[in-house]
């Protein structure tokens, strides 16, 4: 019979676990479960977050009908509109100005005081947007100027806009007795350019007038007559419409053939010479213009064609071509009617073309449609407020209609940020990243494709200089070191992985940056020496006689090793002026000597440019950054290869390198992989290195001598310019989207790929 | 137990001599001499701690390693001590074939493994390559279970089988000694008898050094038999001598299983 045994070792509660230990476990399980859901909850909220911060630039224009006033049965020549897009005004033919209040539906005829009686008769009449004034011609060969003259001013909380308009003194142009059919002027500030179409017998003549302004200290001098001209014998064909642009120095004249005459005032006769003729539907079986306007900027014609083609000619220098000329660039699809007017913005590159019963806002430079519709009226003209904000149209019921223009990213879309994109004034559509320019119709490029390509390049130099050093470095450290060093190298570099980038960024950018820019033989001699310096010490090593070795134990041949690679590395350093004496020599253009200089042999030699802050730089300071993850991850998986292998395959008779190139390498294959997937990922993602030590200029070439701008790099530094919900603002976080689907495309890859190299190369 | 072939096999094929060994400050070995016949089965038995694997690996100087290890006394393969510094290490281990106690296939197809030694000695020739795999794993008596998969892998093998081409593969470059470090010890009894037939077949050719655990494996396959304990060699002699009337009382308390 076995002794009595105390109560806790046969009692029925020995069987039963603690309702902490039961809660502990719950509640943990629980805890748990809630942090990974919160944590893929607040990753999808960041992707969400982005993904409704950039949709916008992908969105359609929207386009809504606000009101419609009907205005008396008249000929209303012209349709301007004040810059807050609440107070249109047209031209009526006797002179005068109709507006239609926005806000109050009000129609009021506004007189205009020529001056004169009796009150001049008009026959043509144009706006110039820009300067915000209207051009008459008379039937006698004169002209006025009228300014609308918008005021505002507040009332009951609400904005007033009234017009005053002002007529200046009458000048006369071309024939004095004949009615003026056409007319367009430009001004420059300093001068003006008028010129009008007007009949002459059975042709037409064209006339051209040339006024300076004198500018004293006292204002806005004089404007006097500087000189006439008489172009029509210059013109070959019936004119039919002409266009000067803001700067007054050259004229567009369209003739009814279809053909475009540019002009440019000039040259030896200081006269005007016809520098190109063009026709822009020459391929149509009707050639003929119906619409012509400038765009915005007054570099490039919109054209649209009879049967409804609509297409932009743009000035700029042709490929090897001395003088700017017009050449095609933008085409759009058909309107489907023949359009009756085209009306450019003040704001941007955006203008509404209509016809029939079609309206269409469309963006020349991303060839893109924002907005299109057939209405149940049939639009003769129309105008775009200055803010592009609103668009007033005229019907032929002479029915005024509003419509709300909500277009924030009209410069925005898939053309603009990932095509080539062929802007004003260059010769060839580019990828081009300009956020933000001098000017006010500076047009800001949106490109990424040149910050993913230097996101690549960045990325690309940074690898290859880290790449082999740190799995070099880690299969030495694993598998040759003894592990007495062994144990002192791994938190050195460890340490080193935790070395803020933005101190490399400095150290880069202040000290190795203008190093390097004058010891690039150098650094050439000693790259290319070192491992060759290394390797053939480690042949020498290895087939010294065993007499000799015994000395060294194995693992410590470092001893050795360093002393020679650092004498030698001093060597190589020290005759870089002599290699670059022999090998980069240029002449001198002030002494006609030849002289060893490498940043001027370089663009002579290549034709790519020498930059202090290249991307050579940048891939050794990056590398820095990346050497101790994959060193230290690599090392691990080696480490970790089972020690049973090893000694297997020495067993087998293989020597040191042959276990670690045959047996351990394919065995940590793996895990090697995931240290060059997330040293890949550390250089994409790298911002303060690039921002400080590039330059970042977002060229595209793989010229390692120049810069790059990253990504990441682009982030930082364009965050401080840009306005909350800009398109820049939306842009950067498309940026940022980028560079997460970037990420997180190479993961996937990755992992994938590291799977399948786990699965080949599992050990027992 | 005689040997009828017809070159003579040296009785002292390995000689070690007075040979003592240490981890760092601790003695492994204490002196040790002793002589090992060519084309036989010697075990080493004792229990564990004694310094038999330490012995063993020291055969090939596998214990080269190890950190912080040196030695006293010398071990002699066929007149040459294996620390004379004008050998490879890597020649000696070409000449000493290693069996480990746990299976170490190399995560390589089933004909990689067995050509690795060939390999890694420069030999690429397909046609010795595919000799040599078929004669290692007929010897290993693996040919019949593995001739149709030799480019599978080989952890898609049995752990019997693993170990029988770890055999194939320490005889694929026909060492003259094989050593195997307890090689059944992970292996169920019909792995086990499979592997101890194949070394009552592979001693017709090499010799054959082997660490176990188990008595009735050391008299079931072994001709000489060393009982260590300690650090010491207690007692060595033919084995049915040492099993049926061992000179030292310790050599009886052991295989009697007084101790253990």
């Amino acid at each position: 019979m076995p002794e009595k045994l105390p109560e806790h070792a046969t009692g029925k509660n020995r069987f039963q676990t603690a309702p902490a230990t039961l809660f502990m476990d719950r509640f943990m399980t629980l805890v748990i479960k809630a942090g990974g859901a919160l944590v893929i909850t607040s990753v999808l909220g960041i992707f969400f977050f982005i993904f409704f911060q950039i949709w916008p630039l992908f969105a359609p224009a929207s386009v809504t009908a606000a009101k419609s006033i009907q205005l008396p049965d008249n000929h209303y020549s012209i349709i301007g509109i004040d810059e807050w897009g609440s107070l249109p005004f047209l031209m009526e033919p006797d002179g005068k100005l109709l507006t239609a209040d926005f806000e109050t539906g009000k129609i009021q005829e506004i007189p205009i005081d020529f001056a004169e009686t009796p009150q001049p008769r008009f026959t043509a009449a144009t706006l110039n947007k820009r300067e915000q004034e209207i051009m008459l011609g008379t039937n006698d060969g004169r002209f006025f100027l009228v300014s609308p003259n918008f005021s505002s001013s507040e009332s009951d909380g609400r904005q007033l806009i009234t017009i005053n308009p002002r007529a200046a003194s009458p000048e006369s142009i071309g024939i004095p007795t004949q009615p003026i059919l056409s007319i367009a002027y430009g001004d420059s500030g300093t001068q003006k350019l008028v010129v009008a179409i007007q009949p002459d017998g059975e042709g037409r003549r064209i006339s051209a007038s040339l006024y300076k302004r004198k500018r004293s200290l006292l204002g806005a001098g004089k404007t006097s007559l500087e000189a006439t001209f008489d172009l029509t014998s210059l013109i070959s064909g019936t004119p039919t419409r002409i266009l000067v642009p803001g700067t007054a120095d050259s004229l567009i004249v369209t003739t009814s053939d279809g053909r475009v005459h540019f002009l440019v005032l000039g040259g030896d006769n200081n006269g005007f010479s016809v520098i190109q003729t063009f026709a822009p539907f020459d391929h149509l079986e009707n050639p003929s213009i119906a619409a012509a306007t400038f765009l915005f900027g007054d570099v490039s014609i919109i054209f649209g064609s009879e049967s409804g083609e609509n297409c932009i000619f743009s000035l700029y220098y042709p490929e090897g071509g001395d003088k700017r000329l017009y050449g095609l660039t933008h085409e759009f699809a058909e309107l489907g009617a023949t359009p009756h007017f085209i009306a450019s913005t003040l704001r941007n590159k955006a203008f509404l073309i209509g016809g029939g019963n079609k309206l269409s806002l469309r963006y020349s430079t991303t060839d893109s449609i924002r907005w299109q519709q057939s209405l149940p009226f049939n639009p003769v003209n129309a105008v775009i407020s200055g803010k592009y904000q609103r668009m007033a149209i005229l019907d032929s019921s002479n029915k005024l209609h509003f419509f709300e223009i909500h277009d924030p990213h009209a410069d925005s879309g898939w053309n603009a940020l990932f095509g080539k994109v062929w802007y004003e004034g260059v010769s060839s559509p580019k990828w081009e990243w300009q956020s933000t320019g001098g000017s006010d119709d500076f047009e800001p490029k949106y490109s990424l494709i040149p910050l993913i390509f230097g996101t690549f390049k960045g990325t690309l130099y940074a690898m290859i200089f880290a790449v082999p050093i740190a799995l070099l470095a880690a299969l030495y450290t694993s598998q040759f070191l003894d592990p007495g060093s062994r144990s002192m190298i791994k938190p050195v570099m460890e340490i080193m992985a935790s070395l803020p980038s933005v101190v490399l960024g400095f150290l880069a950018a202040i000290y190795i940056a203008p190093l390097i820019e004058n010891e690039v033989p150098s650094l050439l001699l000693v790259a290319a020496g070192l491992p060759v310096i290394a390797a053939s010490t480690g042949f020498v090593w290895s087939h010294l006689p065993i007499q000799f070795r015994k000395f060294i134990p194995a693992g410590r041949e470092w001893i050795v090793f360093l002393p020679i690679l650092f004498a030698s590395g001093y060597v190589l350093w020290g005759l870089g002026p002599a290699f670059e004496a022999i090998a980069f020599s240029v002449t001198d253009p002030t002494s006609r000597e030849r002289i060893g200089d490498f940043p001027a042999w370089w663009p002579a030699a290549t034709g790519t440019t020498y930059d202090q802050r290249n991307s050579l730089v940048v891939g050794f300071m990056m590398g820095f950054a990346v050497i101790p993850i994959i060193f230290t991850i690599t090392e691990d998986a080696l480490s970790n290869v089972p020690k049973s292998l090893r000694i297997g395959s020495m067993a087998c008779g293989a020597s040191r390198w042959q276990t670690a190139l045959r047996i351990v390498l394919p065995t940590a294959s793996a895990g090697i992989f995931s240290a060059l997937m997330i040293g890949l990922g550390r250089a994409v993602g790298e911002t303060m290195i690039v921002v400080m030590a590039t330059g970042n200029t977002p060229i595209m070439e793989w010229n390692i001598f120049s810069g790059m701008r990253t990504l990441s790099a682009n982030i930082a530094v364009e965050l401080p310019e840009a306005p909350h919900h800009s398109t820049l603002y939306r842009t950067l976080f498309l940026g940022a989207m980028v560079l997460f689907l970037l990420t997180f495309a190479v993961n996937t890859v990755a992992e994938v790929l590291r799977q399948r190299l786990r699965e080949k190369f599992k050990t027992v | 137990m005689i040997n009828n072939d017809s070159t003579e096999p040296r009785p002292d094929f390995i000689s070690i001599r007075n040979f003592s060994f240490f981890y760092g400050k601790k003695q492994a070995l204490f002196d040790i001499s002793m002589d090992i016949p060519e084309r036989q089965v010697t075990a080493f038995i004792g229990p564990s701690g004694c310094g038999k694997s330490t012995l063993l690996r020291n055969l090939n100087r596998m214990n080269d390693l190890i950190d912080d290890i040196h030695h006293e006394g010398d071990i002699v393969i066929h007149n040459k001590s294996i620390y004379d510094p004008h050998i490879e290490v890597i020649s000696l281990r070409k000449r000493v074939g290693m069996v480990f106690q746990k299976s170490n296939p190399f995560p390589k197809s089933i004909y990689e493994n067995v050509v690795y030694p060939l390999r890694v000695a420069g030999q690429n020739k397909k046609s010795i390559l595919d000799e040599t795999v078929e004669r290692s794993l007929k010897g290993a008596a693996l040919w019949d279970e593995a001739k149709d998969r030799l480019h599978e892998s080989a952890l898609s093998l049995s752990g019997g089988q693993m170990q029988r081409l770890c055999i194939a593969r320490a005889i694929a470059n026909r060492p003259e000694i094989l050593l195997m470090d307890e090689p059944c010890s992970a292996l169920d009894p019909i792995a086990t008898v499979k592997v101890e037939e194949l070394i009552r077949e592979l001693k017709e050719e090499f010799t054959i050094v082997i660490v176990t655990h188990n008595m009735q494996q050391a008299t079931r396959c072994s001709d000489r038999t060393a009982f260590f304990y300690l650090g010491k060699l207690i007692e060595l002699d033919d084995t049915q001598k040492l099993f049926s009337n061992p000179a030292s009382k310790q050599t009886e308390d052991y295989i009697t299983g007084r101790f253990g």
